[in-house]
């Protein structure tokens, strides 16, 4: 590898460490502390390098890779390989800007061997990068899923290729791209006819006899697993005869080698039982008890894979049922079941050590924010996501809470000079008492702080954003943080007034730019409280030395990305004055209160 | 020979009688109902002009009754929605601090502004045709360019409405007709605005287009059958009287002025054609309308599609049968896939077996529930040599922004029949890209693109692949070398800079922000594009901001290159 690559991976693999290294330590308050503040200017530092690194040395060799020698490739493959090995990974990004660089220069040289190979490598980056929309709205994330099916198509589609290629790397690869396929279509029919496709070809004799050293035992389980995953399925009823053959045999398949052991995984326990609840083979209730036990089994220190898989993904499936079947829900027993699980679920992730940062530990993460259930009394998803920022997103919460600060400040000098300013959001407008009503705002507008950007916070679970400026296909995805973030909050009781604000910080005022197109500011009861946040937020990343200056900024802007109904309030010293000392301020405040929910003291 | 008279009675209402004649023969005697009996005297002649005189009376009558019912209607009619916007901009002003209020007062003043403007619209036709000013013209027009606006207009109504809709085509042998296409979409549009107001949500609407052809003439036949909530006889005997409604719950909520179907039948009348209504409460209506409409030769030109291999992407089986039934009498060999994942297949299988595809045609609907820009953009990657052609029952000029930058080059609207298909594939094919050998090197003798780029290899490498253009090539080695040309030229002699954003001296964002304030004539339009590698969010914008128009991605892509020069040049 180059220098430049070398100091590329320690920069990354620092900001890493440094990112979670509060949760690693436990100090007192003022080292935790400065800790925290040493480590967020040394992140900026070092992203800052991170991005000048690729701009002087990566893109120019991306620009020249038609003179690339064969040992600059092999090193930017080799670099590549160092950012992402698919259990850690430090930069998908620049992973996958690189073979997609690869790939363009192998299609225009007409290497088919090279085409094969990139295909499969960029799918497989793409396929990782694209946790950043997982469980967005299809219809706004499809068009990366797509793109990410195509390349696996392509691959795969050189299988009628397969007698003349002489290299079994490269025959691997095809395998594989067939079946994972699977991985990328959210279509359950097309998942299972891929991976019964890979199934069929893996088990041929002939593929198998022209690559004697591929893992096929390996491919075959994998491809297993990925129809496994097709089980929810079966009591949708609109699988055919041969589908439901298919993944009946597959979930076999994988509990098979577990049923022989003594204390079988649960990740490959519970699919099995899983299939047999799906299939109608057992009841309901046997189902939850089984689902109790395997969850109660399960330590609470388990980090690895079984142990997220029954600690988190279990309660969470265990929540499913209780959605599925509303008179569990005013079953006392169940209730209490849940909510310990629930609880379970937030200790373990709120405790995991870094070491166990891995792409597994983050999708669990994302799988809770997505599919958590929310019942009345029970643990809410209020409760738990701000547990979660704190732990896994500190730095941004503590940003989140000054923006709310900040929020609740122009929005106490707005009602003081028109009191019925924020009457079009229901639960204000019910209240007749001035002085309730003024509270209960101001801490609604704290809470927006913490709640506007909170698809932000999902999508970045994975902190590849930090180690380096982001690139154009990166920020695409990202815009989807608002539609995103305005699904997962509308869906839960405890969340649903942050909803319309999530969706709406960044679309202009006029409606004229920003996304999503789909927020329309008259259709919302709380669009003067978005466009407050709007406001509060620009306060809070402008780059200008003072919040005079950003103001300036912000009332050129008036009536076209800022509203002029906010904006005529936000000429005031006194407000200014606020604002800036809370900009000013090291938000120490904040860092109290992860350093106190997260128990720190009490582990020491 | 009896003969009926009408005349009036006490009560001034017109009555017929057949009198009987006196035993002398010479007058007849009828009782009136008001107990009156009329006695007519008179010969046969004086009968007839009588006779004549009562017609005439009867005429000015009934058109007098029918101008104070449509004095008493539109009255009503354009109080309403009046009474609307002066009362709700009354309300919008009390309020004004109330901005909910407020917004609601504007959106329903809006509503109401809509239905007066078709009211008056409506009544300004009816008043054309009345006054015998309506001219029908006869010009020649496209069958499928007809139908696609008509489409294009209806299908968002039925959308909206949650409507199924579907567009059956019968056997049409003549596609060029002559007629006054403006009128005969007014009668088509209202027929199908109807069916759409009249289908209560997610109801199905089934059009029709055929044609009958007699020697010279054709008989164009459409058919508009919807299972919406249908109209009683007694109201079908009157649906062509102005202001006219179905006069029940269901229908007082939507809008209409009750000329509509009066407007349609004096059009078809005007163009000697013939309206057929069937309905029946609660099963739904069927509108046929039959016109005679001359129509005229055409030539069909295969001449750049003939030995081609054109590969289809389309999920809808009927349109697939449709390319399959008009390419069968041809020289085009056309290969269908119903899905992306198909075509990529045979994509990736011609490629290596030496018979690439010439065209790739993007159809209406995927089997992947993929969209056309998803595939465009990855086929155009995948396979950048080959042109894309989207076949659609969109507006081109609404999505052609997106479509051209996912890659699309050529549009086909939808419904097409055989000469509109073949004649816009040949054209395309010979107009936008010459001779299929030749897609790749687009024809651009006359012009001249300034490359600016450091790197001597990526510099040759650039000059060879634009050279086979036959556009001319200036150089520049770097940020300042290119600001020194390009002024130094006149103005208006580059269509096109490619600049490189690193390079020593002055970068490609530095030397992009001189030319454009260059004060040059052409300095703001010039198109300029940066060739990078690098992709940062910042970078891109920060092109932009530096007047840049897009980039391209190095290493540099032959065929990305000539889409581009295509899409500018």
């Amino acid at each position: 590898m180059l220098a430049y690559q070398e100091q590329y991976i320690r920069n990354t693999r620092e900001i890493a460490d440094l990112y979670h290294a509060y949760s690693r330590q436990y100090l007192s308050f003022d080292d935790f502390l400065s800790g925290r503040l040493y480590a967020r200017t040394r992140i900026a530092a070092l992203k800052s390098e991170n991005t000048e690194l690729l701009e002087t040395h990566l893109f120019p060799a991306l620009d020249d890779l038609f003179q690339a020698t064969p040992e600059a490739i092999a090193s930017l493959t080799e670099f590549a390989g160092c950012l992402m090995d698919w259990k850690v990974n430090l930069d998908i990004g620049v992973y996958v800007k690189i073979h997609d660089a690869l790939l363009s220069l192998c299609r225009i040289r007409r290497d088919r061997n090279g085409t094969i190979r990139e295909l499969y490598l960029l799918g497989m980056g793409l396929y990782y990068l694209q946790r950043i929309v997982e469980g967005t709205d299809e219809k706004y994330a499809g068009s990366f899923h797509f793109q990410n099916e195509m390349l696996f198509t392509e691959a795969g589609s050189y299988i009628r290729y397969y007698d003349e290629i002489d290299d079994e790397t490269t025959r691997g690869y095809i395998i594989r791209a067939l079946a994972n396929v699977a991985l990328t279509t959210k279509n359950h029919k097309r998942k299972i006819s891929a991976s019964a496709h890979a199934l069929r070809i893996i088990r041929d004799a002939h593929y198998r006899q022209l690559a004697p050293s591929l893992p096929w035992d390996a491919f075959l389980r994998k491809t297993h697993q990925q129809m496994c995953a097709n089980r929810a399925e079966l009591s949708q009823g609109d699988l055919t005869t041969d589908e439901l053959a298919a993944v009946l045999d597959s979930c076999y398949e994988v509990f098979r080698p577990e049923a022989k052991n003594s204390d079988p995984s649960v990740r490959w326990l519970w699919p099995y039982y899983e299939m047999e609840y799906n299939c109608g083979m057992v009841s309901l209730q046997l189902t939850l008890e089984r689902l109790q036990l395997l969850i109660n089994r399960t330590p609470v220190d388990s980090y690895d894979m079984s142990g997220l898989y029954g600690n988190v993904q279990l309660p969470i499936y265990y929540g499913h049922l209780m959605r599925a079947n509303p008179r569990l829900q005013s079953e006392i027993k169940h209730l209490r079941f849940l909510d310990h699980a629930y609880r379970k679920m937030q200790e373990v992730l709120t405790t995991c050590p870094p070491d166990h940062f891995d792409d597994y530990f983050f999708f669990n993460i994302s799988m809770v924010i997505s599919e958590f259930f929310e019942l009345p009394g029970l643990l809410s998803y209020r409760e738990i996501t701000t547990r979660l920022m704190q732990r896994i997103a500190g730095e941004q919460y503590v940003r989140f809470r000054k923006t709310g600060q900040l929020i609740a400040c122009i929005c106490e000098a707005i009602v003081d000079r028109e009191p019925a300013f924020f009457d079009d959001i229901p639960f204000l407008a019910v209240l007749s008492d001035p002085a309730v009503k003024r509270q209960t705002l101001l801490t609604y507008a704290e809470d927006c702080g913490l709640y506007f950007d909170f698809g932000y916070i999902k999508m970045n679970i994975g902190r590849m954003m930090q180690t380096r400026n982001l690139f154009e296909e990166e920020s695409r995805m990202l815009q989807l943080h608002t539609v995103s973030g305005h699904d997962d909050l509308l869906a839960r009781e405890s969340t649903q007034h942050f909803a319309d604000i999530a969706l709406g910080h960044h679309r202009a005022y006029n409606g004229t730019c920003g996304f999503p197109e789909t927020y329309v500011r008259t259709n919302s009861p709380y669009r003067q409280m978005t466009e407050t946040v709007t406001v509060a937020a620009a306060f809070e990343t402008s780059r200008l030395p003072s919040a005079r200056e950003t103001l300036d900024v912000i009332l050129k802007g008036e009536g076209r990305q800022y509203s002029p109904l906010v904006t005529m309030y936000l000429e005031n010293d006194a407000l200014l004055e606020r604002i800036q000392s809370i900009l000013d301020s090291d938000g120490a405040a904040f860092y109290r209160e992860i350093y106190d929910s997260l128990n720190f003291e009490s582990r020491t | 020979m009896q003969q009926e008279f009408a005349i009036l009675d006490r009560n001034r209402q017109m009555v017929c009688h057949t009198p009987a004649y006196s035993p002398d023969g010479l007058t007849r005697e009828t009782e009136l109902s008001d107990g009156c009996v009329l006695s007519i005297c008179g010969t046969p002649s004086l009968d007839a002009e009588n006779e004549q005189l009562h017609r005439q009376l009867a005429e000015a009558l009934a058109e007098n009754a029918s101008k104070e019912a449509f004095l008493s209607s539109m009255s009503h009619d354009i109080r309403t929605p009046m009474n609307a916007i002066v009362g709700l901009t009354e309300l919008a002003k009390k309020h004004i601090d109330e901005k909910a209020r407020v917004w609601d007062a504007l959106e329903k003043i809006e509503t109401a502004s809509g239905h007066l403007l078709s009211l008056i619209n409506d009544v300004l036709d009816m008043s054309r045709i009345n006054s015998g000013r309506m001219q029908i013209v006869s010009e020649p027009f496209s069958l499928s360019d007809l139908l696609h606006d008509i489409m294009t207009i209806a299908v968002p109504q039925m959308v909206r409405k949650g409507h199924a809709h579907q567009l059956v085509l019968g056997d049409i042998p003549h596609e060029t007709l002559r007629g006054d296409v403006l009128r005969l979409r007014q009668i088509y549009v209202n027929i199908i605005s109807n069916a759409v107001k009249y289908t209560n949500e997610h109801g199905e609407i089934i059009l029709t287009i055929d044609e009958q052809t007699e020697g010279d003439m054709c008989r164009l036949l459409f058919t508009c059958q919807d299972n919406g909530i249908g109209m009683t006889q007694d109201f079908l005997n009157r649906i062509f009287i102005p202001f006219e409604r179905v006069n029940n719950a269901q229908v007082a909520r939507i809008e209409g002025t009750g000329l509509g179907m009066s407007i349609v039948k004096k059009i078809i009348d005007a163009m000697n054609g013939e309206i057929d209504i069937t309905s029946q409460p609660g099963q739904g209506t069927t509108v046929r309308i039959s016109i005679p409409l001359p129509w005229e030769a055409e030539s069909i030109q295969t001449s750049a599609l003939d030995g081609q291999k054109l590969l289809i992407l389309e999920a809808d089986s009927t349109i697939r049968l449709r390319y399959a039934q008009i390419f069968e009498k041809t020289d085009i060999r056309c290969v269908m896939a119903k899905s992306a994942g198909e075509a990529v297949s045979l994509m990736t299988e011609a490629e290596f077996t030496q018979s690439p595809f010439s065209l790739l045609i993007i159809g209406r609907k995927l089997a992947d529930n993929s969209t056309y820009s998803d595939a465009a953009a990855y086929f155009s990657k995948a396979c950048p040599h080959l042109p894309i052609v989207l076949v659609s029952d969109a507006r081109w000029e609404e999505i052609e922004y997106q479509a051209r930058r996912c890659g699309i080059s050529g549009f086909i609207p939808l419904p097409f029949f055989r000469k509109s298909l073949l004649n816009g594939l040949n054209h395309f094919m010979t107009e936008q890209h010459g001779p299929v050998q030749n897609t790749a090197c687009p024809d651009l003798s006359g012009r001249r693109i300034l490359l600016v780029e450091d790197n001597m290899i990526n510099r040759e490498i650039a000059k060879e692949i634009l050279s086979v253009t036959g556009a001319g090539i200036d150089t520049a080695e770097n940020g300042r070398e290119a600001v020194e040309t390009y002024t130094a030229a006149a103005d208006g002699s580059y269509n096109l800079i490619l600049m490189d954003i690193q390079m020593p001296v002055m970068d490609g964002y530095e030397a992009t922000g001189r030319i454009r304030s260059s004060g040059k004539s052409d300095a703001a339009s010039v198109p300029i594009y940066a060739m990078t590698a690098n992709t940062f969010a910042e970078d891109i914008a920060r092109a932009r901001d530096a007047g840049m128009n897009g980039h391209i991605s190095k290493p540099i892509d032959t065929v990305a290159l000539m889409q581009l020069l295509r899409k500018l040049l």
